[in-house]
């Protein structure tokens, strides 16, 4: 057995006993009316708080629920010692009387957690606690229990101070005062935790609020009864009515208490439940997104081979076969027309600087030998000197960066300048690359007319899928009239 | 008399070459044109006897425009094939076709056109 486990076994061996002497003293009250209806409500209240209070601590050890339940269940016999027919007894037991509703204030604020959060919910407990102990304290030096409770048998009151019976309805009238508005305080921050609940926590919550409430009344009732002259009758009712929801409420604080207990078990698990899909949407977004670029690289792929082929067949092939063309009907020339041959010679020769440009230009859309050569700022030095639209190169990093990272860089950059000198009518563009915080960050701006829609063109969005495989993104910004800024971030540790 | 001839290419280069190939050969070039349509408008607008027809047309193919051709009323051209490409890269389509032959443009001349049409 655990040392808590321990302890909580002799506090309900104390509370046993403790009871025991309680249900003696008033069983043996010579004022205590009537008798088995009080030790009822003692033994009911008292016991029911400390055994449930002990066991909803033994449950749930972190929680203040339980200590809490326990005290209201020990506190509540100091009643018992109002039946003694002692007068320091009868004292003690007038000034702790009503502590066990101050805890109790505390329980319902501080329900279900046992943690008292906010400064309204503070101020709320301090109050209760004010009006039931120090004021109690004061208020039964004061009170002459055979005067101002009519209480014929009671023992007189030794730490009496006669003479200030005004004090002691004045201190009276301000605890009932207080209590009801602790009391109503704490079934209202009872209630609003409740509606602000989560189904779960709500079904808990219901029968605290319920009996919360009804014990509300009761000591309302209680308060009333005892200030104003009605019959015997009524005050027995009213007395019954008070040991039964007394005798209600601290099972169901219990009932509450482990209830909140599955329902936040229930909660934690809809909760992982509903991450869990989001998760799982999450990674399907990512596995089609994957896919669909996937799907767009190898179709780029076999684009650019198509495209490679096409400019070879259309462009040095078509060169190098009127080449050929010419070169066999200048070798029909050379004898009898040799200035025809000459002339035919001259455009071969045209034909084939020609053909060599094209075929040098083709390489450079396959890779550009300056790039693995010399780096991204000759390479991007070199687009800018071609390009038709004047460009101005801002800055470029001057180390060499990873392979792929100065590829799709310049690819980039190239694409962003064909699209200015085919489509922006600009005057001017600049470009930017530039290295920090672990990535390139490269932007082409032109100042020509905007408006460029990068789902329109498959250039673009190429760039973009080539950017994406190197965990990188690209972003067009291309108002109307606002000129064109592409801009792409590489990682690149 | 000379064969009248159309030179049916998109790359103008190539035409004017094969112009003045042809004409050198001693042809009559009697028109010239850059797609199929254009092809298939200008045999029936000039009728020549001859038709050097380059299989990849940014509009028709080669194969196609010649099936047209041979579907013409009246006096129908003669048709040779020819492209930069291979005979190989176009498989039976050769042979299925209306067209007396193919010459790969790389081979082409005077002579490998007398060999086909005489």
């Amino acid at each position: 057995m655990s040392g808590l486990r321990r302890a909580l076994v002799g506090l309900a061996v104390l509370a046993l006993l403790i009871g025991f002497g309680s249900a003696a003293l008033i069983l043996t009250s010579d004022h205590t009316t009537p008798r088995g209806l009080a030790t009822a409500l003692i033994l009911a209240a008292g016991w029911g708080f400390a055994f449930t209070g002990l066991y909803a601590w033994d449950r749930r050890p972190g929680n203040n629920i339980g200590p809490l339940m326990t005290a209201i269940g020990f506190t509540w016999f100091f009643q018992a010692l109002q039946s003694s027919n002692d007068g320091v007894l009868f004292a003690i037991g007038t000034i702790g009387s009503t502590v066990p509703y101050a805890i109790l204030v505390h329980l319902l604020v501080s329900f279900p957690s046992g943690r008292l959060e906010s400064r309204i919910q503070r101020g709320v407990v301090g109050l209760a606690y004010f009006v039931t102990v120090p004021l109690q304290l004061v208020w039964a030096l004061f009170v002459d229990p055979t005067v101002q409770t009519d209480c014929d048998g009671c023992p007189e009151n030794p730490i009496l101070i006669g003479g200030h019976e005004g004090i002691a309805d004045a201190i009276n009238a301000f605890q009932v005062l207080g209590g009801i508005v602790a009391i109503a305080a704490a079934v209202t921050i009872l209630y609003l935790t409740w509606r602000r609940s989560p189904a779960t926590e709500r079904q808990a919550l219901t029968p605290v609020v319920f009996t919360g409430g009804l014990a509300f009344l009761i000591v309302l009732a209680l308060l009333i009864v005892g200030e104003l002259g009605v019959s015997e009758t009524v005050k027995d009712i009213t007395y019954i009515a008070s040991i039964a929801v007394f005798a209600c409420l601290p099972f169901s604080f219990l009932f509450g208490l482990l209830r909140s207990r599955i329902g936040r078990a229930e909660e934690v698990s809809s909760a992982l439940t509903a991450e869990n899909a989001e998760l799982t949407a999450e990674l399907e977004t990512t596995v089609a997104e994957l896919r669909a670029s996937r799907h767009r690289i190898v179709e780029a792929g076999y684009a650019e081979r198509r495209r490679v082929e096409r400019d070879l067949h259309d462009g040095a092939q078509q060169r190098l076969m009127a080449l050929t063309m010419n070169l066999r009907l200048v070798r029909g020339k050379l004898g009898e027309d040799p200035a025809a041959a000459a002339e035919l010679l001259d455009e071969a020769m045209t034909e084939l600087g020609e053909a060599t440009a094209e075929l040098r230009e083709l390489a450079r859309g396959i890779h550009p030998v300056v790039l693995s050569d010399r780096g991204l700022q000759a390479a991007i030095g070199g687009l800018a000197e071609r390009s038709p639209v004047p460009v101005e190169v801002l800055e470029t990093p001057a180390e060499r960066l990873p392979s792929p990272v100065e590829s799709a860089t310049y690819f980039v950059v190239a694409e962003a300048l064909t699209n200015v000198a085919r489509y922006a009518e600009a005057n001017g563009a600049t470009v930017r690359v530039r290295r920090e915080n672990g990535a390139v960050e490269v932007e082409v701006a032109d100042d020509g007319v905007g408006g460029a829609d990068p789902a329109a063109g498959t250039g673009l969005r190429g760039l973009a899928d080539r950017v994406a495989a190197l965990d990188g993104e690209l972003e067009v910004s291309s108002r109307s009239g606002e000129g064109t800024t592409i801009a792409a971030r590489i990682p690149c540790e | 008399m000379s064969k009248s001839v159309l030179i049916v290419d998109d790359h103008p280069s190539f035409r004017a070459s094969a112009r003045r190939m042809l004409e050198a050969s001693g042809y009559a070039v009697v028109g010239e044109a850059a797609d199929g349509a254009a092809a298939i408008a200008a045999a029936g607008e000039l009728g020549p006897d001859l038709v050097l027809l380059d299989v990849q047309l940014p509009d028709l193919s080669g194969f196609e425009v010649a099936e047209r051709l041979a579907a013409l009323e009246g006096n129908r051209p003669e048709v040779v094939l020819t492209s930069s490409r291979d005979r190989s890269e176009y498989g039976d389509d050769v042979e299925a076709s209306p067209a007396r032959g193919f010459i790969p443009k790389s081979d082409l001349s005077g002579e490998a056109l007398a060999e086909l049409v005489g």
